[in-house]
């Protein structure tokens, strides 16, 4: 081998694990049938936690593949939340697969290839790159959207979403053509030096728009969001997660990258486009959470709302708005996880229940589940000094450095609307009549929702450290 | 004790008890009390060590490192006036604590009522203690998040569970404002800190930004503290226990509003937009709130709109901007609080005894209860202002102020008018209060006897009306000096002189205050009758209410508009999504030509050629049909699409590619052919219901739908060919190729020795997946059972059989055997030649267009052909074709060239070519990537023919199945 193949093999060496881990399972899988499915899920766990110690302990950083491939701290820190958001979602799937039929040896296995694909989507360092992760995450997610076959919610969420998705990787693999055509480059670095060398052409501000908006989709940012209410609430509880966790970090990762090494140069002209996508997906995620009944679709527009403020970091473009993007990011990781291991625990005897109704006077029937959730649904309404709020803060502040008032103010207004259906979960489940509560939360459930809501709780002890590693991390590109 | 950790203690001690509180049973009353109350006691006492070093040093400190990349440190700082307000707030926690031991019942869950009491408490102290505005901000949050919790303790109370929300919504939105306040402050001064804040009021007056900043600063001051118009939440927050209103309407929570606003009053008063904001609202609060008061039947109620009332006294005087006027203002703090929370306690104690808060209902307790009545009367009193008490002192130095001009204008010329006449109103409720309810006859209707509360119940009243008292009468030497420390350091060097006395002579707030107190009565004397008679609520504006408006508001907002905006926009339609998708992106590549000066100007359409121009015309004709086709016709719109691929492989040789024509012509050819077959085993279309005639709603969608595709389809062709029609960058990868390919590869043909030699590599990696991707839908389709509806035999052969059946001379299967036999005996016949045209494909690839790939497929063509010509019983009687072991010889071919080069000493897949003479051939280009090609030929033509021949034998096994089918049928029969 030669040298230079030799420091690639060992830059990706935690995507191979997982690689090499999915298809040995995949193999394990296929010979020992029905019953593998336990087995295949603790050693896809064992295999993702191996790929992050990996990544954790001896992740070097540096290029790889004459530079298709780039290691750095920010990669570093958004797989390991990436991997967090996939590990999560494997061990809150088990006690539901037993339940409803869910426990198939493949999804495990999907998981884990969509994990890789991610893993190459944060470590994207030219679209070539982008393109595969991004399409070898998609593929994974099509068909666990519609795992549940015998659900015809569930088939019509993974249609929809391989349909749109497969338009936005049309306008995406365009958006590459064109700045392929313009520039003469694939890679990031040199996108770049083609861009501030030449002046703006027309062309390439086209390709940067649609490279944005197949991007955009992945985030599910407005007006590309229409597949994530359907999808989270016809797709399985696990997969509703695993879809709200994991790609939501890769993609935002991606966007962050693109926007911040490749398109540097034009910065004026995505942060035009970004502070648009902003403002419009934290307005329509408020105003259309308000009238939801189901709480996976709640979580829905509430997670398009989330991704309008993280970007509003990102369109201050700046380093603080950089380390803005990553904390709020992981906060809201630790939200969205500690959310759906609730959901996930919302089981009467008759099976899985989905409204928000079903929460009524949930603080008499099982106080400790609503202490918690009220304290996650504070948190994601931002309010201190829960962890939400100091995700808020610090893309505010960025915004307000930047002198992006007017994107700040909006921002601030449209917390106060989501304020307002978080607090209604909150007054159904302490001042509404008790409706029956439910069975006892499973011990991986109570792990999840317990660590997350203490993490929520106390963030604000731990925040210095963290602070400080997401700014390392952001360092990357300044 | 080290000034450290004292000022941590005092926050963190609440939270703590807060926390055991939460563990006990639901039951102990004491033991809670117990706790609760020491730590309040604790607080205190903490509080008071602490005084002397504020006397001294004018601040004590505590830092230490939180949020170094934020530049944020936990901060807490105790000067004169966070010291009142920390002896206010856990003084009054204890009396509370101590008056709740008694008023809650034994039926109530006490943990929780102490746990959220205490952590209210913790988050107060906080506030008041800050260093820091962010941690302020938090604390705020806080207290709105535990007063929300505490107004709604009694949840099965619908009117505590909406005066909760309303409050935590109003209050809440003021935070969200405040803290963007506070985000503008910091960032003009550069820093959070409280000190280096309060030093730079010039910079802040002086700042672009100083206006936004002070707006959101006073919606979240404003709101806390129930300051006209945000007043309205306070009313209904009555639903919450007494205890509570007690502590955060009189003494706390509300006063956190003002507290804020003396906090910063250095830095953002004197301007004329403070002036007039505040004023404003400090007036209107004033004068509305008094006289709603009057209008009251609910005891607490009465006493709600009286703390608007004198919480928008106390806005009023900071808005002045004179150090006097804050001086009243922050002394008034003190008396109000001492007044109010004794009055509310007394009403707490009314509705223990009696059942009731309202007044209509009540009278005569005097004479049940005639310690705790005088205890009320004088609190009373001291609300109206009456002399000797300490309402009246704040009160004359809040007419002293209003008198002097400040700011000329309307606002300023009123004020004395105003402060006159909702005094006279103070008057009156006050009267109103201790007449209805402890003299005149004897209550009727009540449920139990009224009597005296417990002993310890009714000590926090005697105990702060004691200290009304104690105030009015010698104030210079009780409350002189706390207040003095605080107003300095508030004020600092600009602490004017002001006087603590009782008697100033007879002065013109004298007057007023005589006027005021005889207006009242008369004015309770008028109205006396009328009150007890009327609804509640002032009279004609009753109807009007402000929280009705609200709710009015935030129904419109927040949920019919939420939902109608999701009716629009949040389809769950897969078409309106795809339509929304595809609109939205067109906008956005629409834009930056609008937006910019940016404009198409590369677009050279000069030298273009007719007949090309009719190509594509044809193939966009194509293209557009089959979309219109594809879901009534599905087989047009196959063959349309085909159309479309050709009109695109006479581009490429138009465009002297003749490798790139060769391959997508075979490629169109075979997958067109694939599909055709896959197309027989899909479910039969949906046949149109219903009339043919189309609505115009339709008619209009389809037309709008088709001016989408055209333009989004049109603006991405143009986009395309602007950019292929562009100057190519000068360095691109293309023109290496160029140049090494003959040097290094020995070949001409650009293409074909990047496949096989450049990027041999990926090649080899390509067919492997195309042969894993044969092998898989070879076995996806063993499995596949073809949809009922599809499985019968095809409208057309039935037809024919019947036919056949119908003639006497013809046997079932003839026509069918006959159709198209012309074509069939000439695809017969081209068997052999498409072999020899692959083979002299293959071989020329090296250097002309050709080469493996379109060999492979130019053979998998011959067979397909087969196939269609003569059905597939016939052609596998005549045909062995193994496609797996095509495709395992090929790869292993392809790796075996690869590794051959391994002997040599070279890389893996290395080539070597050389020109041989052959026999009547000639010079022939003989490269190790020769063999390779031959490998990927092999591997193409086995997946192909694999493909084919797995959709090839469903016809076979439908007919079976269906004819297993029919036998099943008959023997039912």
């Amino acid at each position: 081998m030669t040298p230079e193949l030799y420091s690639s093999l060992s830059l990706i060496l935690p995507e191979l694990i997982i690689t090499v881990g999915a298809l040995a399972l995949l193999m394990i899988g296929v010979y020992s049938g029905e019953r593998a499915n336990n087995t295949v899920t603790g050693l896809a766990v064992a295999v993702l936690l191996a790929g992050g110690a990996w990544l954790v302990l001896f992740g070097g950083s540096g290029q790889a593949f004459n530079g298709a491939f780039v290691a750095d701290p920010f990669a570093k820190l958004m797989k390991i939340l990436m991997l967090i958001g996939s590990i999560v979602t494997l061990i809150v799937s088990v006690g539901f697969a037993k339940a409803e039929k869910f426990d198939k040896f493949e999804y495990p296995v999907l998981i884990l290839l969509a994990t890789v694909g991610m893993m190459l989507m944060i470590s994207a360092n030219n679209m070539m790159t982008l393109y595969l992760g991004l399409e070898l995450q998609s593929l994974a997610l099509y068909v666990v959207a519609a795992f549940n076959r015998e659900s015809a919610r569930s088939t019509e969420a993974g249609l929809k979403y391989f349909v749109l998705g497969a338009l936005s990787s049309g306008m995406l693999l365009y958006g590459i053509s064109l700045v392929y055509g313009y520039t003469g480059h694939v890679g990031f670095q040199q996108i770049a030096a083609a861009l501030s060398g030449s002046e703006r052409q027309l062309g390439l501000v086209f390709g940067l728009v649609f490279v944005l908006a197949g991007v955009a989709f992945k985030i599910s940012a407005v007006p590309f969001h229409m597949w994530t209410p359907d999808v989270y609430e016809g797709a399985p509880t696990p997969v509703t997660t695993f879809f709200a966790s994991a790609p939501k970090m890769a993609a935002m990762a991606l966007m962050v990258r693109v926007t911040m090494t490749a398109f540097e140069p034009i910065s004026s002209d995505w942060r035009q486009i970004v502070v648009f996508i902003s403002v419009a997906s934290m307005l329509l995620g408020s105003f259309a959470a308000i009238g939801q009944r189901n709480i996976k679709r709640l979580m829905a527009y509430s997670s398009i709302g989330h991704v309008g403020f993280a970007l509003v970091g990102l369109a201050a473009n700046s380093e603080a708005g950089v380390q803005g993007v990553i904390i709020y990011m992981l906060i809201y990781l630790a939200m969205t996880l500690g959310t759906f291991a609730f959901i996930l625990a919302m089981r009467r005897k008759d099976g899985n229940v989905e409204q928000i109704s079903d929460l009524a006077g949930l603080a008499t029937t099982n106080p400790v589940m609503a202490t918690i959730l009220t304290i996650l649904m504070f948190s994601l309404a931002g309010i201190p000094p829960l962890a939400g709020f100091w995700a808020k803060w610090y893309v505010f502040l960025a915004a307000i450095n930047a002198n992006l008032y007017g994107l700040a103010v909006i921002g601030v207004l449209a917390s106060v609307v989501g304020a307002y259906y978080y607090l209604r979960v909150i007054k159904i489940m302490w001042f509404d009549e008790p409706v029956g509560g439910f069975v006892p939360m499973a011990g991986e459930l109570r792990l999840v929702l317990g660590v997350s809501g203490a993490f929520i709780l106390f963030y604000v002890l731990i925040a210095g450290p963290i602070g400080r590693v997401a700014e390392a991390a952001a360092k990357t590109f300044f | 004790m080290n000034g450290d950790v004292l000022l941590i203690l005092i926050v963190v001690l609440p939270f703590v008890g807060s926390v055991l509180a939460a563990t006990f049973r639901p039951n102990a009353r004491n033991s809670e009390a117990w706790l609760a109350g020491g730590v309040a006691l604790a607080c205190l006492i903490l509080a008071a060590i602490a005084y002397p070093a504020i006397v001294e040093h004018g601040a004590i400190r505590s830092e230490s490192e939180w949020l170094p990349t934020l530049g944020l440190n936990f901060t807490l700082r105790m000067d004169g006036f966070a010291w009142l307000f920390s002896v206010l707030v856990s003084g009054f926690g204890f009396l509370v604590v101590l008056y709740a031991r008694y008023y809650m019942s034994p039926h109530d869950p006490v943990p929780r009522f102490f746990a959220f009491l205490l952590a209210f408490m913790g988050a107060m102290l906080g506030m008041v203690i800050s260093g820091n505005l962010v941690l302020l901000v938090i604390f705020w949050e806080l207290t709105s998040i535990f007063s929300f919790l505490l107004i709604g303790y009694w949840h099965h109370n619908a009117g505590a569970r909406d005066g909760a929300r309303m409050a935590l919504t109003i209050t809440g939105i003021g935070g969200l404002g405040l803290l963007v306040g506070v985000l503008l402050i910091g960032h003009i001064v550069g820093s959070y800190d409280l000190d280096r804040v309060l030093a730079a009021g010039d910079q802040i007056r002086e700042h672009d930004l100083y206006v936004p900043a002070l707006i959101l600063i006073l919606l979240g001051t404003l709101t806390k503290s129930a300051q006209f118009p945000f007043h309205f939440w306070l009313p209904n927050a009555m639903a919450a226990p007494t205890p509570v209103s007690a502590y955060l309407h009189s003494a706390t929570m509300v006063k956190a509003g003002v507290f804020l606003m003396a906090r910063l009053w250095p830095v953002l008063s004197g301007t004329p937009e403070w002036f007039w904001i505040v004023g404003f609202a400090g007036m209107a609060s004033l004068l509305v709130g008094a006289f709603f008061a009057i209008f009251q039947h609910d005891l607490k109620g009465l006493l709600a709109y009286s703390t608007i009332s004198h919480l928008g006294l106390i806005t009023m005087l900071l808005s002045l901007g004179s150090p006097l006027g804050a001086v009243a203002a922050i002394f008034h703090m003190i008396n109000h609080a001492t007044f109010k929370a004794s009055l509310f306690m007394a009403a707490g104690i009314i509705d223990h005894e009696t059942g009731t808060r309202d007044m209509r209902r009540l009278g005569g307790l005097f004479r049940y209860m005639p310690i705790t009545a005088t205890l009320a009367m004088v609190a009373s009193a001291a609300m109206a202002g009456v002399p000797l008490l300490n309402g009246f002192l704040s009160k004359e130095m809040f007419f002293a102020e209003a008198i002097e001009t400040h700011a000329k204008s309307v606002l300023d010329t009123s004020a004395p008018y105003v402060a006159v006449l909702a005094s006279a109103f103070a008057v009156t409720y006050s009267l109103r209060f201790i007449h209805t309810v402890f003299f005149g006859p004897k209550p009727t209707g009540l449920e139990r006897q009224p009597h005296e509360p417990p002993f310890w119940m009714r000590f926090p009243i005697q105990f702060l009306v004691l200290a009304c008292l104690v105030v009015g009468t010698i104030p210079a030497l009780t409350v002189g000096p706390f207040l003095h420390t605080a107003v300095i350091s508030v004020l600092g060097p600009n602490t004017p002189f002001y006087s603590l006395a009782v008697w100033h002579g007879f002065t013109l707030p004298l007057l007023m205050s005589a006027v005021a107190l005889v207006a009242g009565v008369v004015l309770y004397l008028l109205l006396n009758g009328y009150l007890n008679r009327s609804e509640a609520g002032p009279p004609f504006i009753r109807r009007l209410q402000a929280q009705r408006i609200f709710e009015r508001v935030l129904v419109v907002l927040s949920w019919k508009w939420a939902r109608s905006i999701e009716a629009r926009l949040g389809t769950r339609r897969l078409q309106p999504q795809l339509r929304l998708l595809v609109v939205a992106a067109f906008i956005a590549a629409l834009l930056p030509i609008s937006l910019d000066d940016l404009s198409l100007t590369s677009l050279r359409i000069s030298e273009i050629d007719a007949v090309f121009v009719l190509i594509w015309v044809s193939g966009i004709c194509c293209a557009v049909s089959a979309a219109y086709q594809a879901k009534y016709h599905r087989l047009a719109a196959l063959i349309l699409l085909g159309g479309a691929g050709l009109s695109t492989c006479i581009t490429f040789a138009w465009f002297s590619a003749p490798d790139l024509a060769l391959t997508q012509l075979l490629v169109e050819i075979v997958t067109t052919v694939l599909l055709l077959l896959g197309l027989r085993w899909l479910p039969k279309r949906i046949e149109e219901e219903g009339p043919k005639t189309v609505s115009l709603g339709t008619r209009f969608r389809r037309v709008r739908d088709f001016g989408i595709a055209v333009a989004a389809g049109g603006g991405v062709g143009v986009l395309a060919f602007v950019a292929m029609t562009s100057p190519v960058p000068l360095e691109t990868v293309a023109s290496y190729y160029l140049e090494k390919a003959y040097v290094e590869g020995g070949g001409k043909n650009v293409v074909n020795v990047i496949l096989v030699d450049f990027r041999g590599f990926d090649t080899l990696g390509e067919v492997s997946v195309l042969a894993v991707v044969a092998l898989t839908v070879f076995a996806l389709l063993r499995r596949f059972r073809p949809a009922a509806d599809s499985i019968a035999v095809p409208d057309q052969q039935r037809m024919q059989n019947d036919f056949d059946e119908a003639e006497p001379d013809r046997k079932v299967g003839d026509t069918i055997a006959d159709y198209l036999l012309v074509p069939a005996v000439i695809m017969q016949w081209a068997f052999p030649v498409i072999i020899v045209l692959a083979t002299y494909l293959f071989l020329r690839g090296h250097d002309l267009p050709g080469g493996g790939f379109v060999a492979g497929i130019a053979m998998a063509a011959a067979f397909i052909l087969q196939y269609m010509a003569a059905g597939t019983r016939w052609v596998e009687e005549r045909l062995r074709i193994l496609p797996v072991s095509w495709i395992g010889l090929g790869l292993l071919l392809a790796a075996l060239t690869g590794m051959g080069a391994w002997l040599f000493g070279y890389p893996f897949l290395t080539t070597y070519s050389q020109y041989v003479e052959l026999p009547t051939v000639g010079a022939t280009p003989l490269a190790t990537a020769l063999l390779f090609d031959l490998g990927v030929l092999g591997i193409v033509v086995g997946a192909t023919v694999l493909m084919l021949i797995a959709l090839a034998h469903q016809s076979t096994r439908g007919l079976r199945s269906a004819r297993v089918a029919t036998e099943a049928e008959q023997e039912e029969a």
